[in-house]
């Protein structure tokens, strides 16, 4: 069940569908119309925590990070994570930000098994912004293989579009996760000023190949609910998956901003729950996926960086991804205003947001 | 808006015994050293019949010498000096005259202002770049220079480096230059770059915003400086990028790829482009250099700081 803070999206829509009732008009903030004027490479989030590294990536030695060009510097230091915007070897020829410490610190925390860094002022740096994980354990320590990282050669709203517009993977990534046929489709959007979530819910839908070679699933067909949940600021996403027959598959999927046309994921599937073949395949399958995804976001991401006077155009599948740009340009404006007060809680447990079978994922 | 200050030659390439010819655009230009060591230029176009004064000859009291008639010039003001054989009569009124440029030299590097009367010469700096060498482009001077913000492996060759897609830092304005810093890999089986967690090597470009003037700097991930390079593209005639470089090596050189870059031919500017691949290639960092070029050169068009005077 999803939470009842979350606001469902309301049925005004932009695009074609005849049997929609005409678009009424919000009351206040932006216009529905207004996410034809998107420039995602504008767009620039603060307070927020970012995630990093994985913890099993950071030692004694730096290992560099950025989050919207600023350089972050991310070491241990008598085992305790440290992230400055200054090589410990540099020779000091720039000013410090606005965003660290007097001695040029970020604000820096460990959890999930990832390393965060708070891109903002620093004083307003509180873990009770971090968003909520339920399918992570709290301290970390999934395996190796189950994390991985990987890049976008585009922005990271564009990336996080894509991913919250799941009818891209039937075409796109059938190959791995099965084609467009199935017998019912529906998409239903849920959202606050932090957050938004599609729950995508399909009646026998093709088998998704890969559980067809790695989880012995037999049938041609299985019901499939995809919940996709995005952290806003934090540009990180939940992916999760519930396939029936077949397994379950939270996936974390953050796009961290590392410059404004540049993404990394971090990304962190939990597979402890299924077969030993299919626990292993699974997460590398982010690899193949990454690349059909990054065919289309590349070429996509410089289209976006100006305002057009050309509008997209819309079906009733995009009620998420036109909400997400929505929900995207009203933070931002906010933020442009000096309001950068989270207004909804983003660490809140959202196992019953995203319907997370909690029996198989006890920490 | 200024008359920018173009690298047309290095400074080995100019000599005082024989003419050397580039061009600005579609401005042809003669460049040689006069009796005293210094650059002169001049309109590679002899007034008398428009020969070019490039095929001519330096006297040895330093004039530029027409090898058709035999006319001749001197540097610094263009005036007509000697003709053959008119004995005594060798007053010419001013207008007898080549169109001189500007010129500066600075860092191995020969500059001409195709504006003299309003140039002011850059700051000289001494030239500390031992690898030199000229890359004649069939590409054009705007697109040379997106083409090195996008895909820098496209127009450069540096020994075991593969130049990723991934920037450490966008396309910003410092100073009056668009700078950068792209990661990059060395050449060894690894992981592709959109699944590398760590990269060994950065490349840092400081691009002026007009003549696309570059300092490429390599560095490693200890900040240690591998190599740095000035690149100086100038439009030459047809479309060409003339391409004159300087490099030299780091200081402290570590691990077994750093150490080849020792070897001869570590840097190069590529004398050919694989069309194929620029054709395709998306443009987001030019993307971005086009509206930053077009805002530093409308708002403050004089402000722009030379590349080697800013590093």
């Amino acid at each position: 069940m999803l939470e009842v803070a979350d606001r469902p999206a309301s049925p005004e829509t932009e695009h074609f569908d005849s049997s929609a009732p005409a678009a009424p008009k919000r009351s206040s903030g932006l216009s529905l119309n207004a996410v034809n004027n998107w420039v995602p490479h504008d767009l620039v989030m603060r307070d927020s925590w970012f995630p990093l590294a994985h913890d099993h990536a950071v030692g004694k030695t730096p290992v560099r990070r950025a989050v919207y060009s600023h350089p972050f510097y991310i070491w241990r230091e008598d085992g305790k994570v440290v992230a400055s915007e200054f090589h410990p070897l540099e020779i000091v020829t720039r000013d410090k930000s606005p965003f660290t410490d007097a001695r040029g610190r970020y604000p820096v925390m460990e959890h999930y098994g990832l390393i965060w860094g708070w891109f903002g002022r620093p004083e307003a740096a509180d873990p009770a912004h971090l968003p909520s994980l339920p399918f992570l354990p709290p301290k970390g320590g999934l395996p190796k293989h189950m994390t991985a990282t990987i890049r976008f050669d585009c922005s990271a709203p564009i990336s996080l579009e894509n991913l919250i517009d799941l009818t891209h993977a039937d075409f796109l990534h059938a190959d791995v996760v099965g084609d467009e046929k199935s017998d019912s489709e529906e998409v239903e959007v849920y959202y606050d000023s932090e957050t938004i979530t599609m729950v995508r819910t399909l009646v026998n839908k093709s088998v998704a190949p890969i559980m067809k070679f790695f989880s012995g699933i037999r049938q041609p067909t299985q019901n499939v609910r995809q919940v996709i949940r995005i952290y806003l600021r934090s540009h990180c996403a939940i992916a999760y998956g519930r396939f029936s027959p077949g397994d379950d598959v939270p996936l974390f999927h953050p796009c961290t901003p590392e410059s404004r046309d540049r993404t990394r994921m971090e990304m962190v599937m939990n597979t402890s729950n299924a077969g030993p073949m299919f626990r292993h395949v699974m997460p590398k399958a982010g690899y193949k996926v990454s690349r059909q995804d990054s065919s289309m976001t590349n070429p996509q991401s410089p289209r976006y960086m100006d305002l057009s006077p050309r509008k997209d155009l819309h079906s009733k599948f995009d009620q998420a991804g036109q909400r997400y740009r929505l929900l995207m340009m009203e933070l931002a404006a906010r933020q442009d205003a000096g309001d950068f007060a989270y207004r909804d809680n983003v660490s809140t447990d959202c196992s019953d947001i995203i319907g997370l079978r909690k029996e198989l994922f006890q920490f | 808006m200024s008359s920018p200050w173009w690298k047309v030659a290095l400074s080995e390439e100019i000599t005082s015994t024989k003419p050397f010819a580039v061009d600005v655009g579609d401005q042809p230009v003669v460049l040689w050293r006069d009796a005293q060591g210094i650059a002169r230029a001049l309109e590679d176009r002899c007034p008398h019949r428009r020969a070019p004064l490039s095929r001519g000859c330096v006297r040895d009291n330093g004039w530029l010498q027409c090898g058709y008639h035999g006319w001749s010039y001197d540097g610094e003001t263009g005036r007509l000096k000697d003709i053959p054989n008119m004995k005594d009569e060798q007053k010419f009124p001013p207008v007898y005259k080549a169109a001189a440029f500007a010129v500066s030299e600075s860092g191995g590097f020969v500059s001409v202002n195709l504006d003299q009367k309003t140039a002011i010469a850059p700051p000289v700096v001494p030239q500390g770049f031992d690898l030199c060498d000229t890359a004649h482009v069939a590409l054009g001077h705007d697109q040379w220079i997106n083409a090195l913000f996008d895909d820098p492996g496209l127009v450069l060759n540096i020994r075991s480096v593969e130049f990723t897609p991934y920037l450490m830092s966008d396309l910003r304005e410092e100073n009056g230059l668009l700078v950068m810093e792209r990661f990059c890999l060395w050449g060894k089986v690894h992981w592709p770059s959109y699944a590398t967690a760590e990269f060994p090597i950065t490349l840092i470009t400081r691009t002026h915003p007009v003549t696309g003037e570059t300092e490429a700097v390599l560095r490693d991930d200890s900040f240690r400086t591998l190599l740095t390079a000035q690149l100086a593209p100038v439009p030459a005639a047809r479309g060409v990028t003339q391409v004159r470089w300087r490099a030299r090596l780091g200081d402290d050189l570590k691990g077994s790829h750093a150490v080849g870059l020792r070897h001869k031919g570590a840097f190069a500017v590529r004398e050919t482009v694989d069309a194929a691949a620029l054709r395709v290639l998306i443009a987001s960092a030019s993307h971005l250099a086009g509206k930053l070029r077009e805002d530093i050169r409308t708002s403050a068009p004089d402000t722009a700081s030379s590349v080697s005077a800013a590093a």
